[in-house]
Formats: structure tokens, sequence, C-alpha cells
């Protein structure tokens, strides 16, 4: 095993990275920007590296700084965690080039899958189901008009490169096209520096559902269960759960056995995600790959008893999968909720800022992945994810409630965040009922407002924390501003002379 | 002793009275509450409210207090206080009348000059923050009389990013 890695990451997932390793005895190199002085994962890292300025470039994106970083302190290897570096295949190119091991699968791979048009080409020659539509890029408006007549409206145009919801436009008819084809083209030449789009069918009732797959250097390859992500705002998720609630054991044994199919045919290695769309007939399609671990990784781990890092790093250095298909099973419900610096009544804007105050919620079967704490600032030049909570209970109904109880202990203030959002959605009927499709937020929460109702506690707290801070000033101006010694603040109590 | 309190831009009347060392009776509304409090520490106030307990989360801010109860927030001022620090707040709500980002952001694309025309609705300047571009639009019809910030700006809510002279129909409304 490495005796030394280091995280090119930062946040909840950089803390999460390093407690496996901690478990596993392997000294961690954090790197931070100069935003993030005094980042959680800093604090909690062996050693840190400064790369420098707080835009991403300057930092946690600049391959050769990160690079540097790993030789000078001598890690053998490097986890991307997600976002940043994690499926840039150049970067794995550059680490390969160094010697340095890159904790992902090979540079091709994530080349190959990076591509949606090269992704959907592969699956389709190994039989794995794709959704209708291009199977190449296409520039001309007229050529896509004709395809969507051919599938029928609406459709979605995709940039073939990136992901997060960028460069994707929905076209609902023909005469939508040419602008969106345009906007959707301009919008990934900007973020990905390629603006090639293609066509593919677009489902109004989908949901959307991924299969966590693992693969080692052996070609053992294994699924650990689906992980329903249906619920989603800007095409972004924000709660997972896992068994599907439509999930039965006929589907899954196919939706796995395609996943399976998916990652060898991508010639995978480590840990991956096959993410599919199920459409109301429970039919299923291949949407892509992402070659990384996935922010929802915990709920497959809590569901499975199996810690995705962990794997990651065995596979990584070359040991075989200690796990094979038959020893793989879900016991249990798990739900993720994530926590972002943003504000769900204004368009779910990022919020950043200082954290005044925060406390995490605990108990049996809750797991806070948390990359901030009290006092911390969240800076505006990164993704806005503070934390991910994560319960674990026997059927989905206690991880329901069990998750809501949680969200109601979660304190955080000073930033906005989702909480009492979450709290509303998970205790929601729709919800409670499993209905849940990507446009789930749309249709159900779209002009939601905090419940003002029973502001009359909020009221008497207010109230009372005047008083208390009334009191507190007094005793100030009797103490004439002098530092108070044990010996004043004690009152009655003595020590036993 | 009356406390004049904003919750969420709503104001109530509270009327208090103190009894005992930590408690206090209030009356908001036709409501009584008993209540009781120890100051656990810097952010917390254990409240105990007619015999039942709750735990509440404190922030002090420029203009007022965060609390947060069981998940939610409530931002709670002095009414009485109000306006003698100045009215940052005002003009932030969804009936935004000035081209200002809506958190600290970055100036990406600056979309009009000065002297250009601009109808409500135009999108005038596109700032980022959190990997997550906003478009800022114009508020109204109007003309551009200044335009306050180049790209790569670093700007924050309340800075006023261009100014747009009103020139729409409902521009009396205004003078109000």
């Amino acid at each position: 095993m490495f005796k030394k890695i280091l995280i090119a990451n930062r946040g909840e997932i950089a803390v999460r990275v390093i407690n496996t390793c901690r478990e596993m005895g392997i000294q961690t190199v954090a790197v931070y920007s100069d935003a993030d002085k005094t980042a959680l994962h800093v604090l909690v890292a062996d050693e840190a590296v400064c790369l420098g300025d707080a835009e991403p470039t300057q930092s946690y994106l600049n391959m050769e700084k990160i690079i540097a970083a790993a030789k000078e302190t001598g890690a053998e290897a490097i986890h991307p965690g997600y976002g940043f570096l994690s499926e840039n295949s150049r970067f794995v190119g550059k680490c390969d080039q160094a010697g340095v091991v890159f904790i992902g699968p090979p540079a091709q791979v994530i080349r190959d899958l990076g591509d949606k048009i090269t992704a959907r080409r592969i699956m389709a020659d190994s039989g794995v189901p794709i959704t209708p539509g291009l199977t190449s890029a296409e520039a001309d408006a007229a050529v896509m008009r004709t395809e969507a007549e051919k599938i029928g409206y609406p459709v979605l145009i995709k940039a073939t490169a990136g992901g997060g919801g960028k460069g994707i436009r929905i076209v609902h008819s023909s005469a939508e096209m040419a602008d969106a084809c345009a906007s959707a083209a301009r919008e990934a030449k900007s973020a990905f520096g390629n603006g090639d789009i293609y066509l593919e069918k677009f489902f109004t009732n989908a949901r959307h559902i991924e299969f966590q797959v693992l693969a080692d250097q052996f070609g053992n390859t294994v699924h650990l269960l689906e992980r329903e992500c249906s619920v989603q705002r800007r095409h972004q998720k924000i709660i997972e759960e896992t068994p599907s609630p439509i999930m039965t054991p006929a589907l899954r044994e196919k939706m796995g056995r395609a996943a399976v199919t998916a990652a060898r045919a991508a010639g995978y290695v480590n840990a991956g995600t096959v993410e599919f769309l199920v459409d109301e007939n429970n039919n299923f399609y291949f949407l892509e790959v992402n070659t990384r671990l996935q922010v929802e990784h915990p709920v497959t781990e809590m569901i499975t008893g199996i810690d995705l890092v962990r794997m990651q790093l065995e596979i990584a250095c070359g040991n075989k999968l200690p796990v094979s298909q038959k020893d793989i099973f879900g016991r249990g419900h798990a739900i993720e909720c994530r926590i972002y610096a943003e504000d769900p009544e204004n368009g779910f804007v990022p919020s950043p800022g200082k954290i005044a105050y925060l406390k995490e919620p605990s108990g049996p079967g809750i797991r806070n992945d948390c990359g901030v704490y009290s006092g911390v600032d969240v800076p505006m030049a990164y993704d806005p994810i503070l934390s991910k909570l994560i319960v674990h209970a026997r059927t989905r109904d206690l991880a329901i409630a069990k998750m809501v109880a949680a969200l109601q202990r979660y304190v955080v203030v000073g930033v906005k965040t989702p909480v009492a959002f979450l709290m509303d959605v998970l205790a929601s009927d729709a919800f409670a009922g499993g209905n849940v499709f990507t446009n789930f937020i749309d249709t159900h929460f779209s002009s939601w407002h905090p419940e003002t109702g029973d502001a009359d506690l909020a009221l008497l707290a207010f109230i009372a924390d005047e008083m208390a801070a009334s009191r507190k000033t007094g005793q100030k101006i009797s103490g004439e501003d002098a530092i108070l010694t044990p010996w004043q603040t004690l009152g009655a109590w003595r020590p036993g002379l | 002793m009356e406390y004049r309190l904003n919750v969420n831009e709503e104001i109530f009347s509270v009327e208090v009275e103190n009894s005992g060392k930590h408690g206090f009776r209030a009356r908001i509304r036709d409501q009584e509450y008993d209540a009781e409090y120890v100051h656990v520490d810097d952010h917390q106030i254990h409240l105990k409210v007619d015999g039942r307990r709750v735990n509440a989360y404190v922030c002090g801010q420029d203009d007022g207090k965060i609390i947060s109860i069981r998940g939610r927030c409530w931002f709670v001022s002095d009414a009485d206080l109000a306006g003698q620090k100045g009215t940052r707040k005002k003009g932030l709500g969804p009936g935004l009348q000035e081209v200002t980002p809506p958190m600290p952001a970055v100036v990406i694309a600056v979309a009009v000059r000065e002297g250009d025309v601009v109808e409500k609705g135009q999108g005038v300047v596109v700032v980022s923050a959190m990997k997550m571009e906003t478009t800022l639009f114009a508020p109204y019809d109007g003309l551009v009389k200044k335009v306050n910030v180049c790209e790569g700006d670093k700007v924050m809510p309340g800075d006023i990013l261009v100014d747009i002279e009103k020139t729409g129909p409902d521009s009396e409304i205004e003078a109000e």
C-alpha cells in the first residue's frame, strides 16, 4: 500500500479521503489556495502545500504545481476527489510521466468516456441501450431538426464535452432549434473549450438512476447496486438515495449487468459510476459514465458497508478487488442531502460568506461528511458544497424520518443553506410516495418559501438573547474591563486545596 | 417593556415583563408566554417556553439576529433601531430595482455601454460566484447613465453595477 498520498481537492471530499487514509495508516498531503489557508482539509492533513492564488487555474486546476507538490513531499499517488482535475485525462497523462499514481481510471478511459459521442458509440457497440439520438457531433441545425422529427420532441441539445448541466438545452419545437444549438455550443465552448454538440431524446418523466462500479487491474468488475438521484435543481442533484423506490430485483439484475458490461467495454479500472435514465415504463438508457468518485458515494457505502475510497486505494496500488459480486448486497435504506451555501428562496443562488456558527447532527445511522467549521469563510471561488448529510435506517420511511430529524438539528448560521427546504421536501407526500422524477423540484417546489408562521419562538429567543447580552455587559462594567481571572469567575466554587 | 420586532418584514409588538433572574413573560398578539432561558454560549440559548424546552441558535448581524430553531431560520431585528444603521437591506428583495448582484461575485461580462437604451428584462451584466453564472437584468426600460464596473471586478450585494435612468411608462411610480 502507499505510504503517503496527495489529495488534489478541497472541502468535504478532501476531508473524507483523508479520513480513510488515516484508518489505513497512509500519510496525507493536502493542497490549498490562498483562499483556503484555514480550510478544514488543511487542518486535518499531515502535511499541506500552498498552491497560490484562489483562482482555480492558479491552484486546484494547476497540474504542474500539484504534481510538483507530490514530488516535493514524496507522495506516491494523487487522489483527485470529484470536480477539478478528477476527469482530466491530460492530468492523468502528466501523473504517469512524473511517476505518480493517479487514483482513478487510465487516461484513455477518461478521454473516451469524457466524450459523450465516443461513450455512446462504445455502449451501442457492446449492446448497452443508449438514449435515442445522434452518435456523432453535429453543427447543422437542419440536421438536428430532421433527427428531432424522427425521434420526436422534446429533445436535448447537449455538449459532447464536460458536464455539470452546462451546454444543455431542451428543445420543444423546431422553431427553437437554431437558437438552442447556438447557445448550447457557445456555453460549451466557453466552459469546456469545445463547442461540439449533439442531440438526444429528452424524457419528461424520467428518473436518474446510477450504478456504482468497481474494477481492478485484473479484469474483475463488480457493481455496488444503484443510487436514485432524481431530485435535482439546475441539473444538479441535491438528494440521493439507495435503493431506488422503483427498483425490483429483476430490473436491478438487468441494469447491474448493463453497468458491468459498460465498464468492461470501456476498459474501466477503479471506481466509477454508470448513469442511466429510466422512463415511466422502466426502460433504461445509458447516459454517461462518471470516471471518478461521486459526490453521493456515501449512500452506497452505508448500505453495502464497503468503503469506496479504500477500494480506490487498493485498486490503484495494484491489489485485487477483495470482494466479488456475490459478496455485495445492500442492507436497509440510505439517503443523502447535499448542504450547499445557497439560497433556496432565491433560485438557489450561491451564498458565500463566513459561517458564524455550525452544529452538526449526530446519532445512530447519521453521518455528516463536512468540509467546514464554525468561523470559517466559505470562499466564492469554488463550488458551494459545505457538507453532505447521510442517514441509514432499516426502511425508506425510517430513513426519511431520521433525515428530517437530523436536518432539524443541523445548525448553519451565517450563510444561507437549503436545510429548511430539504426538510420540507423530505416531509412531503410527493417524496414519501417515491414518485421522484428529475423535474421533481420544478413540479412540487418551484416557488418554495420557508414557513414563517411560527415566528413566536424566534421572537422569544431574540428577547432572551438581548437579556443575556445586557446581563453580560452589566458584568463587564462592574469588572471595569479588567481581564477576569478564574478567582473571579468561579464564584462560590473553590478548588480543593 | 415593549419591543417592536421585525421578522421577515413583518412587525410584531411584544410586551415583555421580567420574571425572576433568567425568566420573562411575553405577550405576542394575544398569546401569552412564560419563558425561562439559559445562555449556553454566545450562539446558543436554551429556552423553556410554557414548560417545553427548545434550543435556539443565534447569530448577531449588523442590523439584527439570525435565529435558527429546529432547522428553520428567522431574521429578527429591532424595528425601533431600524434606519439608525442605514437601510442596507432595502432593495435586496425580489422586487429588485437596481442592477446589483445577489451574492458576492466577480464580473464576467458587461453587455451595455453608457448611452445605451435598454429594455426591462434585458441582460446587462453577467457575474459569477461559486461556479455559477448569473445574468443581471435591467429592472425597467431606460437609458444607461453609467457603467460602474469592468470585467474581473469583485462586487458585493448592494453595489450598483449599472446606473439606469428610467424611461418606461411607469416612471412616475418610482417617484413616490
